[in-house]
């Protein structure tokens, strides 16, 4: 708020003559309003006869047009007239010749006639300048009340700003925290899984020779456990990774990043008679690598549970639903779901086979899940049990969002 | 094989120890090793002080050095390593858990020689370990003023 720029005393002087002023406006009583008309009206007759006595000459007129401005000033339309209407009668009675009659000498009649002409301008010019005045006031007032206000909000969001703020510190320590978790367990939890690999392979390596079959089976679960805890970790740093990078966007082919991984994962599955079908895609905004890990976990998620298809039909395409959004799909003919679970099909570590049917360790859709909603997009399934699966996910356009990039502030 | 180079080892975790000089071993890699513990000691190493002070002052043909240490870190001691006239010829491996983008390129700005990230499957870390040692202590020529035998 910008105060004006004014002296102090300069300031103080002006605002206590304009507070008096306004405590002698806000006179609303009738009775007091009629009151200071007549009492200033038999003021002004006072003064008037006064100065005539003392052989001033002529001093009434303006004497009593005083009288009638004063009150206009201070009591309103109603009292002014009142006043008027006195100080002509008094005019009449007691200035205008013959004095202590109402008559009035036609001699006398032009300059009676003046008066009462002078004071009713005076009383009109007052009344509509009061007026103009309280609406003044009552703007002002509002003004008053709407900056308070504001003055008021302007507080609140400073206080919202604070605790942002504040929020937004803790979130970096809580970010921090997690980063040294990750750490930790990357460094931490590995070493002791490689040492169990490690000498299981030795022990396998040292006494395979006495050892039983049974027992030689044992270590080769003690092997296979710790791998696949290997996997897990490295999975799960992985997502939590996804969740700590920066995004870095620029424009990418869908179309051609889908060819490349449908070429790089149909090359390992040659033994594999599997149909693709990629459709037209559009150019989306997003971190290239991060799509690209979309990509590769929703094709091999439709190329494992195709396993058992011949042929396996993997269908990719999009659906052009608005001008914002590119919805892509993944479409299989393997093993499906049952919709019932399909909230659980996002989750970190959420399956719905058992290992012996389809590997893996339940982390690809939560990751792609993670990297579509940090692009801003949606991601969601549909499915029936052996009737296949379709994975859909949205983005957002190149063009709308390179246009969202030039309009931000 | 016609020389030998030294292989400085920096590793805090006994099994670990183990499993490296294993795997050096296996390939007849391990009779030139020096195992150090922690930072401090490989500093003291490097720098012939306290119980290595009576060491010919040769640096090694290679250094393996594990990012988390106790007293002194890796990146510490590589920070020290690469900032010494007399030791930032000497080729250093950075042979570490963390595969955290963080630590590498932490490692390569600091100039490491190579990062290599201690694989789970035992198989591919007595690989990685032969590798490393045959590349760094065999084929590779080491800058002057480094032990072979």
């Amino acid at each position: 708020m910008t105060e004006l720029a004014e002296g102090p005393t300069h300031v103080g002087v002006r605002r206590s003559l304009a507070y008096w002023n306004q405590e002698f406006q806000r006179i609303h009583s009738p009775i007091l309003r009629y009151g200071f008309s007549v009492v200033s009206v038999a003021i002004a007759v006072g003064v008037a006869l006064a100065l005539r006595y003392y052989q001033f000459r002529e001093a009434e007129l303006p004497v009593l047009t005083l009288a009638i401005a004063l009150t206009t000033w201070y009591a309103g339309a109603g009292p002014s007239v009142v006043a008027v209407l006195l100080s002509t009668a008094c005019f009449a009675y007691f200035f205008a010749e013959p004095i202590y009659s109402f008559e009035i000498s036609p001699r006398d009649l032009p300059y009676f006639l003046v008066f009462v002409a002078w004071a009713a301008l005076v009383a009109s010019f007052s009344a509509v300048r009061r007026r103009i005045e309280d609406s003044l006031r009552q703007a002002r007032d509002n003004l008053l009340v709407e900056l308070e206000q504001r003055r008021h909000r302007e507080d609140e969001i400073r206080k919202l700003n604070q605790e942002l703020g504040k929020r937004a510190a803790e979130l970096e320590a809580t970010n921090k925290e997690l980063e040294s978790f990750a750490y930790s367990v990357s460094h931490d939890l590995r070493a002791p899984l490689r040492h169990m690999v490690g000498y299981s392979e030795l022990l396998q390596r040292q006494a395979s020779s006495l050892l039983d079959e049974k027992s030689q089976r044992f270590i080769r679960t003690i092997l296979d456990s710790a791998k696949r805890m290997g996997n897990l970790i490295d999975d799960l740093l992985a997502f939590s990774r996804i969740g700590r990078t920066e995004t870095k966007k620029t424009e990418v082919d869908l179309e051609q990043l889908v060819k490349e991984v449908v070429a790089e994962i149909g090359q390992d599955m040659k033994s594999r008679d599997i149909a693709w079908k990629i459709g037209a895609l559009p150019v989306c905004y997003g971190d290239r690598s991060m799509l690209r890990l979309v990509v590769v976990n929703l094709v091999s998620n439709a190329v494992k549970f195709t396993r058992m298809r011949r042929p396996a039909e993997i269908e990719i395409g999009c659906v052009d639903r608005n001008k914002k959004e590119v919805e892509v799909f993944v479409r299989d003919n393997g093993a499906g779901f049952d919709m019932q679970y399909v909230n659980k099909l996002f989750g970190v570590f959420q399956r719905l086979h058992l290992p012996e049917q389809f590997e893996g360790t339940g982390i690809g859709l939560a990751t792609v899940q993670r990297i579509i909603h940090r692009h801003g997009g949606k991601v969601w399934g549909e499915g029936a049990v052996d009737q296949g699966a379709t994975f859909y996910f949205s983005l957002p356009k190149a063009q709308d969002a390179a246009e969202r990039t030039a309009n931000a502030p | 094989m016609t020389t030998l180079g030294r292989i400085l080892i920096v590793e805090d975790d006994p099994n670990d120890v183990e499993l490296t000089l294993t795997a050096l071993t296996d390939y007849n890699l391990a009779n030139e090793v020096v195992i150090t513990r922690d930072g401090q000691q490989a500093l003291d190493y490097l720098y012939c002080r306290g119980e290595f002070s009576t060491r010919s002052t040769d640096n090694p043909a290679v250094m393996l050095l594990d990012l988390k240490l106790p007293k002194v870190g890796g990146l510490e001691v590589l920070q020290q390593i690469k900032s010494d006239e007399r030791l930032k010829m000497m080729p250093v491996v950075v042979l570490t858990s963390s595969n955290e983008e963080k630590d590498m390129v932490r490692s390569y700005s600091l100039g490491v020689n190579a990062y290599v990230v201690k694989p789970v499957d035992f198989h591919e870390f007595v690989n990685a370990v032969k590798e490393l040692g045959v590349f760094w202590a065999v084929i590779n020529e080491p800058p002057p003023g480094s032990v072979k035998k």
